[in-house]
Parts: structure tokens; C-alpha cells; sequence
């Protein structure tokens, strides 16, 4: 096993990872660091193929080319189940929720827990492992046995969040965190996605909005039009570059 | 919190208005009909008994829509079981003609499952046509000729015989409602047929084998049918090809006014349960009354309609 | 016009008078007793109100005819003073018709009328009946191995021979007794309609030497009547007339000739029907349709359900006679069959 402190080995390493759609080129080139405790933003316009890429790292696609490494050793996600046990979780932007559970049953799905000789359900143990997360992320929401559809988009996404980092070893992939939220329930959930550093894992992000990228991120990476223009560090950059980097202009 | 309290009764309501329902009809029935046996012993079992094939059919379903499926084929299924089962039994043996029934009622799921899975064609139009197709078959079988089931040891095991003083086919319903229920309550499986019919993304993001699962509940659902066929052949010792011809829309009310959403991601087989007994106890009283057929036909209608109104009233807030 | 009904009448009297022995014969081969000779004794009525008995009328589907049925079965309980205490319809479905028997006799009728779905599953489901002794009285079928007498009171069912002769003789006299017809006939194994549809095959070849079947064919599905007509008429332009197994596909049927612009051909078929009966009255192509007197039928049950009671004995089987309506009889004829005045739109041609 590797280190994962911050300095070490990264936690996922992408090396001219390549992806053609027959003979369309969505990502070309693209490679990528990410340390724990690490939080990068993945910015471009769309079409630039922010997207594809966090299909490829979520296993949903299989690269054309290129090397992807988790933890310092190769591997190949034939699908989402394989990241998802090598320690990759994702946000989706739609938080892919089950709206008439409850919390806790979200936090849990596919990965129930089973206790007993007839492998029942363990309700209790989830809803009380689900209560402490949601305290200790300070998610607000009524309880964990509240029903998903009766909570707001912030607390929905706090959920998500949550969900993922209960399960994630190595990296959370966060696809448009707040596009959907107020002003109030995004300084909320970027507060979640801040604590997620101190949890030691790493971040990957992608934002439409730049302010956000910045107040959340130590480094910025863009894409424009499936190339990888560049990677900024959040603290010797600003606005402007990022945005000429984004639009190819100035 | 006010409102959360006024919600939280929102719903409790509409959960048990299958319930609330039932009890209603059956005070109302009770005064109505004490003079004309309607509690008596016989005839409330009787309720139980008529409704055992309808129950545990409205189980497969509950699992079936509850995945946001649907299988309008079960009733087919019902008649083609029973009929196998009735002359490999005459053929051969019980325990053949009984493993024959029900291996039917599963291909037939199977069939179901691999178009609609696989080929990912809907469901509703898949068993749309299955249904024509099995009830072809059914026919073609016999020649519609009607089978009888004599063999005593079946027709105890799944109609008309007793334990203990306790008719046979309430055994059938209790077991299969309790096994039913524990399977979509308390387990994985149940778990994941629920996140399926929500939301078919979510569960295939989170690891759950979308595909596997639609196969799965349609196979369920013809293996209920089966077994609902197998009851009605011992309960009518033997077999016809209109056997749960007439049953589908008496499932789909009972599931419906049950609670189990048509639209997927919720159901119960309490439920289930109740609405099925509540259809029963509905023909019952209602002949007992001495309506005309028509008469009882509009006030089933209506209430049916209330009952249905009530429990999905605002599911869309 | 007045010949022709005298004619129509002495042809039915003469059925009426043969009808001991019409060839209409039980499902066990039973000869058969025409209806008009099962009647409640009057001195036994008082007999009857005195004894608080009750019925029950357990349906197989829900129709006009068994509305008739019905009203004449309930007209006759109640000048018996029998209480019809439950009706209900199993539509088809035979383990709803089980469920009908035992909710019934919760109610504990002395008698049950009935139209058993199928030998094999009703045998099952009217035994708790027998055994409770109630007096049964089917409708056109009966449960296995049951045994008049013991197991139940009597069958009762339509002549259904003279209905299929008698669709003969109305066309045969139409069409001058000679000349090419085409036949369509129920494709399935239902005893009702196989035997009226028999009856009419036989006697056309048995009695009408000049008249040729020259076109069959089979209609399960009654929607593509009008189909099965064009392309019956496509091979034969010239056909003289067309015998239609029952009033649904022969409304087909008439759709198809009237879209040919075919005035000549003559139709005749079996059970009353509005836009059929329009069609004859308009004197178009429809010349006659043999009907079953279905409120006789439900007469008679309840009366051979009474005649158990006191302890009268029945014969096995009773049949209910024919009646032919054609263009002369719709209004008398709509009244002997479905004991109701016909439809305004008939009456007001």
C-alpha cells in the first residue's frame, strides 16, 4: 500500500489519457495529478469535455488511450462498480438520489447493510451510521429517516455529498455541486466540500461558476474543446487568465 | 415544525386509507347485512379463501410496478399454468404436474424479462402482447377443452383441503404475504427493486444491476401468476383456459388502493393485501345486498374510484 | 304480405307441435320437453307463498338476453312469492362463478338458476349446493357427472335446432327455394352456437334440394365479419342469400353488402339485434332473424325450481321454442323473445 498524505504519491494520476467517439476526438491528451487532500477545479465551456472525463474516471467510459493510475498503480475501470471499490465516488449533477427513501436508505444504496441469518435489512445501524455523518458534515436535514423528496436542493445536495464521502477511499468527483442552489444553500454546501480536505481526500470539481472555483480550489485545470490548455495553481492566478485560457481570447 | 407535523398526517393518511377504507366498508356491511350471514365464520373465510389467487398475484405486481414496471401478461400466465399443470399431472405425477405449472408461469417471466431487459423494449407494450399471446396459448393447449384435477392430495394441497381446521388456501395467503412482505421490506433485493422504479439512473450509478433486476421481478410476477394458477385448478379441481382471464383489473385495484404507486418507487404488500381483501369483501357484499349485476358493478366502480382518488391524491407535491 | 305471415305462422305451429321430438337433445342426449308444458300448478301457489323460500340467479356473463332471462325468472318468483335473494354474473369466468355459489349461499336460497361455465369446473363448484340440498335449474349446460333428480332439477335450454332450421326456412322462402347461399358460421367449440349453426347447414341440405352452400366460412373474431363478407362476395357476386352465425358479424356482413351497393343478396341470422332488425324493416337485404324466447327461458327455470320445491316432478331436459321475426313480426317478436317493446327506431321505419 501507498501513502496518501498530501506530497506523496497521488491518489489518481491520468497520463495522456485520449478518448475518440469513432472519429471524434472528445479528450485529447489530458493528464492530471491528484493528491489527498487536494481540491481541483476542472473548468471549460460546454463541449469542452468536462463531462467524458468524469465518465472516464468513474468508469462509466474506457479511454481510447492513456494510463490511469489510482494510488500509483494502473488499472483499467471496466465499470462504475470498479472505481467505486478502487475508492472513486461521484457526485452527479442530478445527485442520482432515490426520492421516496429516506436518507439513510440513499446513503446506503446498492451497499445496504445485512445483519442476521436471513440478512435483513440492518435499519437501525444504518440510520444511526447515516445520523452521525450527517452531524459530523453539518448537513441540516429534519432526521436521517426523512424522505428525500420532502428535503430541499441544499440538504439534497449536502446528502450527496455525504454519500460520497462516507464511501469514497480516495477521490470525490463533484459534477456542478451548486448549479441548482440559492445563495444560502451554496455557502452551505461549499463549507461540506471544504471539510472534505480535511478528511484527507481528494477533490475534483467541475464549476461553471469561476468565484466558486476559487474560493474552493488550490488548482485549476482547463479544458477547451477536448484539450487540455492548462493547470494553474489558485494562488498565482486569477479571473482573467482563467477566463482568457477558458475562451482562447486576449 | 407545524407544517412538517401537518405533513407527516398527510401522509400517514394516505398510507392507510386501504385501511381505513377497509374498515369502513366492513362496519358498513356488518350493519347492513347482520341478518344475511355476512360475519359469519363462512363467510368471512370464504372472503379469504376467494380472494387467495388475487392476493398473491397482487404480490408479484406489487414487486413488478414497485420497479417501475408493469406486467399486464399474469393473467395469461394463470390459465397456461394451470392447464400444464393439470395434464402433466393426469400424465405423470403431482409433484411433475406442480414443478411443470410453475416452471411455465417463470418462462413465461423469463420471456417477459429478456424483451423487456435486454431488448429494452417497455414493458407495458411487451406483456401487452405477451398477454394475446399466452391467452392464444392457453387455448391452443387443450384445444379449449377444460382439464379436471382429480387428484385428491392437489386439490387438498391447493384448494380445498384443511390443517388444523384452517382452510389450506389461507395458509397459501398468509405465507406468501408474510414471505412477500419480508423480501420487499427487509432485504437487499426489495431495497433495490424500490431505488430501481424511483429512479433507474440512481440505482444503476449506485452498483444496482438495472437489468438483472426488471428480468428478475417479471420472472417473480409469472412465478405468483403460477402459483395463482395452481390454486384455482385445485380450488375448481381443474383447469380452463379463462382462468385469470378476468382478474387483471381486480389486481391492478387492489395494488393500486393498496398504496404501491403505478409510476414506481413505492409500494406495500400489507397493502396489497388489504386491497385484495377489500375487492373480495366489495363482490361479497354486494351480492349479498341482492344488487342487480349492474348495480353492483357501479358501486364497486365508485368506490374503487374513492378509494383510488384518496391514496394517490398529491403524490405529485 | 298476409299470406306470407300465414304462412310464417303455420310453419311455427308445426314446429311447436313437432317440438317433443325436435332434434335439439340434451348435453347427455336427453330428449326434450317443450317449456309451455312446465307450469306451476295453480293449487300448489298458495303451497309456494306459504314457505318463505328464496332463489338465487347466478349468471354466466351479463347481456340483453340474459336480461330476459333475468326479468322472466324474476316475474315468475314473484307470482310465486319467491324472494330472489342474490344475482350475480360470473363474466365467464369460472372460478368467479364458484365465488358467486358461495357467497350465495350464505344466503341460503331454496333454489339457484344457472348457466354452469364449463362441465369439469362447476362440478367442483355447485357440490356445497347439492349437498346443502338446494334445488338447482341450469341454463343449456351441466356439471359433470351430475344426475337429474338427485343432484338437480332440471335443464333448460333454447331449441337450439329450430333456431338454425328456421333461419333456413325463412331464407329458402325468401330466395324461392332455390338458388346459392353462403355460410358463416362460429369457428370455435361453443355448443350453442355449433348446434344452431349445424341445424341450419343440415336442413338446407336435407330440405331444400334446389338450394346450394357454394361459400363457407369460419368467424371466430366477429369484428372481421365485414372482411370475411367482401371476400365471400368477391368469389360469388350472384349469391342469393348468406346465413350469419349471430346479429354481431352479421351487422358486418350488411356493412360489406352496402358498400358494394349489393340490394339482392338475402341475409339471415340469430338473435335480435337493432341495426339488423332496421335493415329488415326497410325491406333491404335482411329477411328474417330467428331469435330464442329468453324470457320464456327465465320463466321456466323459476317454475321448475317452484315444482321441486313442492315436490313436483320435472322432466330432464326443456326447451324454449324459436321465434322467426321478420319484417311483419318485429313488434310481437321483439316481446315474445326479450318480453320488451323493440327498439322506436324499428317500430317508427
Amino acid at each position: 500500500m501507498h501513502e496518501t498524505g498530501i506530497g506523496k504519491t497521488p491518489v489518481l494520476e491520468l497520463q495522456n489519457i485520449k478518448m475518440q467517439f469513432g472519429g471524434i476526438t472528445a479528450v485529447e491528451n489530458f493528464s492530471l495529478d491528484i493528491k489527498a487532500g487536494e481540491v481541483v477545479a476542472l473548468v471549460g465551456d460546454n463541449g469542452a469535455g468536462k463531462s467524458t472525463l468524469i465518465k472516464i474516471i468513474s468508469g462509466v467510459y474506457q479511454p481510447t488511450a492513456g494510463v490511469l493510475k489510482v494510488s500509483g498503480e494502473q488499472c483499467t475501470f471496466s465499470d462504475a462498480s470498479v472505481a467505486r471499490e478502487l475508492g472513486v465516488e461521484v457526485v452527479y449533477q442530478d445527485l442520482a438520489l432515490v426520492d421516496q427513501q429516506p436518507v439513510y436508505m440513499n446513503l446506503f444504496l446498492g451497499r445496504e447493510l445485512t445483519t442476521g441469518p436471513f440478512n435483513r435489512l440492518d435499519r437501525k445501524e444504518m440510520l444511526s451510521q447515516t445520523q452521525q455523518l450527517v452531524d459530523e458534515l453539518d448537513v441540516r436535514i429534519p432526521s436521517a429517516s426523512a424522505t428525500i423528496r420532502d428535503l430541499s436542493g441544499g440538504q439534497r445536495q449536502g446528502i450527496a455529498i455525504a454519500r460520497a464521502t462516507h464511501w469514497a477511499k480516495k477521490l470525490i468527483l463533484l459534477d456542478e455541486p451548486t448549479a441548482a442552489l440559492g445563495v444560502a444553500e451554496t455557502a452551505k454546501v461549499e463549507k461540506t466540500i471544504q471539510s472534505l480536505r480535511e478528511r484527507n481526500l481528494a477533490v475534483l470539481i467541475i464549476s461553471h461558476s469561476l468565484d466558486q472555483v476559487f474560493r474552493l480550489s488550490d488548482r485549476i485545470c482547463v479544458l477547451r474543446q477536448g484539450k487540455q490548455i492548462g493547470i494553474r495553481e489558485t494562488q498565482k492566478t486569477d479571473k482573467n487568465e482563467i477566463v482568457s485560457m477558458i475562451t482562447g481570447l486576449g | 415544525m407545524d407544517q412538517l407535523t401537518q405533513l407527516a398526517t398527510r401522509i400517514n393518511f394516505k398510507q392507510y386509507v386501504v385501511y381505513i377504507g377497509f374498515l369502513l366498508i366492513f362496519l358498513f356491511f356488518a350493519i347492513v347485512l347482520k341478518d344475511d350471514g355476512f360475519l359469519s365464520t363462512r363467510n368471512l373465510t370464504n372472503i379469504i379463501l376467494q380472494t387467495a389467487p388475487i392476493t398473491i398475484m397482487a404480490i408479484g405486481l406489487v414487486f413488478v410496478l414497485s420497479a417501475g414496471e408493469i406486467d399486464l401478461s399474469f393473467g395469461s400466465i394463470v390459465a397456461v399454468s394451470a392447464l400444464v399443470a393439470a395434464v402433466v399431472m393426469n400424465e405423470h405425477s403431482m409433484i411433475l404436474g406442480i414443478l411443470a405449472g410453475l416452471g411455465s408461469g417463470l418462462a413465461i417471466g423469463l420471456f417477459n424479462g429478456l424483451l423487456v431487459a435486454y431488448l429494452r423494449l417497455p414493458s407495458f407494450l411487451v406483456t401487452l402482447a405477451t398477454m394475446g399471446l399466452f391467452a392464444g396459448v392457453a387455448r391452443m393447449l387443450t384445444d379449449l377443452r377444460s382439464v379436471p384435477v382429480l387428484n385428491s392430495t392437489f386439490t387438498g394441497i391447493f384448494g380445498s383441503g384443511s390443517l388444523f381446521g384452517i382452510p389450506s388456501l389461507i395458509y397459501w395467503t398468509v405465507g406468501a404475504v408474510a414471505l412477500g412482505h419480508f423480501v420487499f421490506r427487509e432485504t437487499k433485493y426489495g431495497a433495490h427493486v424500490l431505488a430501481l422504479g424511483d429512479n433507474a439512473r440512481a440505482a444503476s450509478v449506485s452498483g444496482i444491476k438495472i437489468l438483472r433486476m426488471r428480468l428478475s421481478v417479471l420472472m417473480l410476477s409469472g412465478f405468483c401468476a403460477a402459483l395463482a394458477g395452481l390454486l384455482y385448478a385445485g380450488r375448481l379441481q381443474g383447469a380452463r383456459y379463462t382462468l385469470g382471464e378476468a382478474d387483471l383489473m381486480t389486481v391492478i385495484a387492489a395494488v393500486i388502493v393498496g398504496g404501491t404507486l403505478l409510476t414506481g418507487g413505492k409500494g406495500t404488500i400489507i397493502g396489497a393485501l388489504a386491497g385484495s381483501l377489500l375487492m373480495g369483501m366489495l363482490n361479497n357484499g354486494l351480492i349479498l345486498m341482492g344488487l342487480s349485476v349492474s348495480d353492483q358493478m357501479v358501486v364497486r366502480g365508485f368506490i374503487i374510484l374513492i378509494a383510488v382518488a384518496l391514496s394517490l391524491r398529491d403524490t405529485n407535491h | 304480405m298476409k299470406i306470407k305471415k300465414l304462412l310464417i305462422t303455420t310453419m311455427l305451429s308445426t314446429l311447436l307441435v313437432s317440438g317433443a321430438n325436435a332434434q335439439t337433445t340434451g348435453p347427455n342426449g336427453e330428449m326434450a320437453t317443450p317449456s309451455s308444458t312446465v307450469t306451476v300448478p295453480e293449487a300448489e301457489i298458495a303451497k309456494l307463498k306459504a314457505g318463505n323460500y328464496t332463489a338465487a340467479l347466478l349468471w354466466h356473463e351479463q347481456s340483453d338476453f340474459v336480461n330476459a332471462i333475468n326479468a322472466g325468472a324474476k316475474d315468475e318468483f314473484e307470482r310465486l312469492g319467491i324472494k330472489v335473494v342474490a344475482t350475480a354474473s360470473a363474466g365467464f369466468d369460472a372460478a368467479k362463478q364458484r365465488s358467486d355459489i358461495e357467497t350465495a349461499l350464505i344466503k341460503n336460497p331454496s333454489i339457484i338458476l344457472a348457466l354452469p361455465l364449463d362441465p369439469v369446473t362447476s362440478a367442483a363448484a355447485f357440490k356445497e349446493a347439492v349437498e346443502m340440498g338446494v334445488k338447482l335449474v341450469f341454463l343449456s349446460n351441466v356439471p359433470k357427472d351430475y344426475q337429474h333428480k338427485s343432484d338437480y332439477a332440471a335443464i333448460v335450454t333454447d331449441d337450439l335446432f329450430s333456431m338454425g332450421k328456421q333461419a333456413a326456412d325463412v331464407l329458402a322462402q325468401a330466395i324461392g327455394n332455390k338458388g346459392k347461399v353462403g355460410f358463416i358460421y362460429h369457428d370455435a367449440d361453443y355448443y350453442v352456437t355449433n348446434q344452431r349453426d349445424n341445424a341450419f347447414k343440415t336442413t338446407i341440405a336435407k330440405d331444400y334440394k334446389e338450394i346450394e352452400i357454394v361459400s363457407q366460412q369460419g368467424i371466430s373474431d366477429p369484428a372481421r365479419a365485414e372482411d370475411i363478407a367482401n371476400a365471400m362476395l368477391l368469389k360469388n357476386p350472384d349469391l342469393n342469400g348468406i346465413y350469419v352465425t349471430w346479429a354481431g358479424p352479421a351487422e358486418g356482413v350488411l356493412a360489406a353488402l352496402r358498400a358494394n351497393g349489393n340490394k339482392h343478396t338475402k341475409i339471415v341470422t340469430l338473435d335480435l339485434s337493432e341495426p339488423v332488425a332496421l335493415d329488415m324493416v326497410r325491406g333491404a337485404n335482411v329477411v328474417g332473424i330467428v331469435a330464442d324466447e329468453a324470457y320464456e327461458l327465465g320463466r321456466v327455470m323459476a317454475a321448475t325450481g317452484a315444482r321441486s320445491l313442492v315436490g313436483l316432478e320435472n322432466p330432464a331436459f326443456i326447451t324454449v321454442p324459436a321465434v322467426t321475426v321478420t319484417a311483419d313480426n318485429v313488434a310481437e317478436g321483439w316481446q315474445r323473445s326479450l318480453h320488451r317493446d323493440a327498439p322506436k327506431s324499428v317500430l317508427n321505419k
